[in-house]
């Protein structure tokens, strides 16, 4: 059987500048990856090589055991993003973002699925707001309900707790939950500790464009994991 | 075939609705258009130079100068909130984006084209003699190569830091064929000449937008990409 | 080809050209007789015409270079298309001098919208353009490939211009102005004095070509050497 998700060797510079210098990992299906790391350490480049958003300077994004690069168009349906910023238009209604986005994607059931997605984030009744008129708290879900309306396998969390309130917060993590059902190969990019432990089953810690270290969560307890984090940092200082 | 086209017009349709809502652009293209004959009612000394003489120029003029302001920022909302990364993300082949804002535009600037056309008939009354179809041709196969290079140079402004400013430096000079093959023709039609005679321009102007269009799609991934 | 033998062929062709300037200057001001209908002022012709060619030669390969760049995405293209860029423009701000100097007293004024002096204005611009588009990124690579994609536009407009100003003109005819655009009408001695001009242009462009593009590529040497695993300023996690 093959990885949900699969990073070789990915590298990304910017002129000068090695953002991502070298990560490798497998997930399989279902796993969740939380990725941790101080301000600049690359994990939104890294992210966005995922996504083929970016175009990695040498390496591999590989999605269900299939290469994923930025040039072919074929896989992106399997994968989902998630940002701190919403990726949607602000003067548009809920509703309206998410059937652009579903005709991007290629979806044909939107007049089903669009309902059925947006129940699922508790926001049917505020479908017709334009977003740039919701909360915070709110927006987050909206934009969770784009990246999985067409229902991919892969998800991707860049930093998605920022800015909520604990509550908010609460519900987006209920959201997550819900993904770990097995199907959904997730990474999730969070300075959120507890949030970020809690869900996860693979742990990795990003420095300087690399992973210091990638640990179980299993054996993770949220004083132990500070330890090693604050060790982590330190090392590469 | 037909995905493609729908992912194109989708595209197109998001930005028209956006457009619906806020109408920025419009009216700033309609304002600028209408103040600019202001303008220009105040700079012609009718005595000495008669409007409809120079009427073709003051046209073209007006919907590059008024095509600009609309053009700009063709992607800034796409960087507000991130929206691009949303779009890159998925499946929609980059050319068709590219397509996609061309078509919006180009309906956009034809609304800012029967602007011009009716405000400076009535402003500066204009007589029209010449055969309205060719006029028709001559002006939508211009706007089609101004919108098409315009678009794939706006991308490039929105990404750097110069920004829209940029933007005349750049294209003012490659829109010089739109320029003397749109104004010549207008004047022509204008003058009630046979369409014979601006069926040349009217090749040239084709010629234009197809080239355009097609470079614009072929190179629009290497702007947009990270 | 390595530095030694970059800096020898950057000597020799240097100082060929400039030997050859030389002689092109004797045979201007020496040798080739006084052309009958303009007199002595003709004479900024064996400069102004080689330096044309030579601007557009150089476009040329600026756009081939960025051509081939996009596609295989090797910056060496890049470089050699800078060095093009910078030469050209160098040559075409020649002829966009030597014209008017001429026009001044040939047509009695300082500026004609004659083809080839609009031409070399637009080509200028185009130039700028270029230039402008690299320097505006906060991505070098990135402005790289604006750069080219100008350069690739450029190429392709500028017939479109050339065909539509010439037109333009030709609606307009005025005698004087025509005859002394063709330089075709030569004799033995004058075609042998633009040739030689030709030469010495291009000895000229080929040896500063060169040398920026040993310059370009020292100043990648350099980037590389700054390169390190390290976080990036801005707005990253």
């Amino acid at each position: 059987m093959s990885f949900g998700l699969e990073a070789v060797g990915l590298v990304r510079t910017f002129g000068g500048l090695r953002a991502v210098n070298g990560v490798s990992f497998q997930l399989h299906p279902g796993e969740l990856l939380t990725v941790f790391g101080p301000n600049g350490a690359g994990k939104t480049t890294l992210l966005r090589m995922l996504g083929g958003v970016m175009r990695p300077t040498s390496g591999q994004v590989r999605v269900a055991g299939a290469p994923a690069d930025v040039a072919s168009r074929d896989w992106r349906h399997r994968v989902g993003i998630v940002s701190h910023q919403s990726l949607l238009y602000g003067q548009l209604t809920i509703e309206e973002n998410l059937r652009f986005y579903g005709r991007l994607f290629g979806l044909t059931d939107l007049k089903t699925r669009i309902p059925e997605r947006l129940a699922s984030v508790g926001l049917t009744d505020r479908r017709r707001t334009p977003v740039r008129d919701l909360s915070r708290g709110l927006k987050q879900r909206a934009a969770l309900a784009r990246a999985l309306l067409h229902d991919p396998e892969v998800l991707l969390l860049d930093e998605p707790y920022t800015g909520l309130d604990p509550h908010a917060s609460g519900v987006f993590r209920e959201q997550l939950a819900s993904l770990k059902d097995g199907r959904h190969t997730v990474v999730l990019v969070t300075h959120n500790l507890i949030q970020g432990l809690e869900l996860a089953d693979r742990v990795a810690i990003q420095i300087q464009g690399c992973f210091s270290s990638v640990t179980d969560a299993g054996s993770l307890d949220l004083s132990g994991f500070q330890a090693l984090y604050h060790a982590a940092v330190a090392d590469r200082a | 075939m037909r995905t493609y086209l729908r992912l194109v017009w989708a595209v197109a349709r998001k930005d028209l609705l956006v457009e619906l809502r806020t109408h920025e652009r419009l009216t700033a293209m309609g304002a600028f258009v209408v103040l600019i004959g202001v303008l220009f009612n105040f700079s012609i000394d009718t005595a000495l130079v008669r409007p409809q003489d120079i009427a073709a120029a003051l046209i073209w003029m007006t919907i590059i100068f008024g095509g600009m302001l609309g053009l700009g920022n063709t992607f800034r909302l796409e960087q507000e909130d991130g929206a691009l990364s949303g779009i890159l993300q998925s499946p929609i082949p980059l050319d068709a984006l590219y397509l996609g804002k061309v078509l919006g535009n180009f309906i956009l600037l034809s609304v800012m084209v029967a602007l011009v056309f009716a405000v400076f008939g009535l402003f500066f009354s204009l007589q029209f003699s010449g055969n309205p179809i060719a006029l028709l041709g001559v002006v939508v196969f211009g706007v089609v190569g101004f919108v098409s290079l315009t678009t794939l140079f706006s991308a490039m402004a929105t990404r750097s830091s110069m920004g829209e400013n940029l933007l005349p430096v750049l294209v003012f000079p490659l829109l010089i064929p739109v320029v003397v093959y749109g104004t010549t023709a207008t004047d022509r039609l204008f003058a009630g000449r046979p369409v014979a005679e601006v069926s040349g321009n009217l090749r040239m102007l084709l010629a234009f937008a197809i080239i355009f269009t097609v470079a614009g799609a072929g190179l629009f991934r290497f702007v947009i990409e990270e | 080809m390595n530095q030694k033998q970059i800096r020898w062929a950057i000597g020799v062709l240097g100082a060929l050209g400039v030997a050859t300037v030389l002689v092109l200057h004797g045979m201007v001001f020496f040798w080739v007789p006084t052309e009958s209908t303009m007199g002595i002022v003709q004479r900024i012709f064996y400069i102004h015409v080689p330096a044309w060619w030579i601007a557009f030669l150089a476009f040329g390969l600026v756009a081939l270079c960025s051509a081939v760049y996009l596609w295989l995405g090797d910056e060496r293209l890049d470089r050699a298309a800078v060095a093009a860029a910078e030469a050209g423009m160098i040559f075409t701000t020649i002829g966009l001098l030597t014209g008017p100097l001429w026009g001044r007293v040939a047509w009695g004024t300082w500026w004609e919208w004659e083809p080839r002096l609009t031409l070399a204005l637009i080509l200028w611009f185009i130039y700028l353009g270029y230039f402008l588009v690299r320097r505006s990124t906060v991505n070098p690579e990135q402005g790289k490939r604006f750069a080219a994609v100008v350069g690739i536009i450029g190429v392709l407009d500028i017939p479109l211009i050339h065909v539509s100003v010439t037109w333009l003109r030709s609606l307009h005819p005025q005698a004087v102005i025509l005859s002394a655009e063709n330089p075709m009408n030569l004799d033995g001695s004058m075609g042998a004095t633009i040739s030689v001009g030709l030469l010495a242009f291009t000895l000229v462009f080929a040896s500063l070509f060169l040398a920026r593009y040993a310059v370009g590529g020292y100043e990648h040497e350099l980037d590389l050497r700054d390169a390190s695993p390290g976080s990036i300023q801005g707005a990253e996690a």
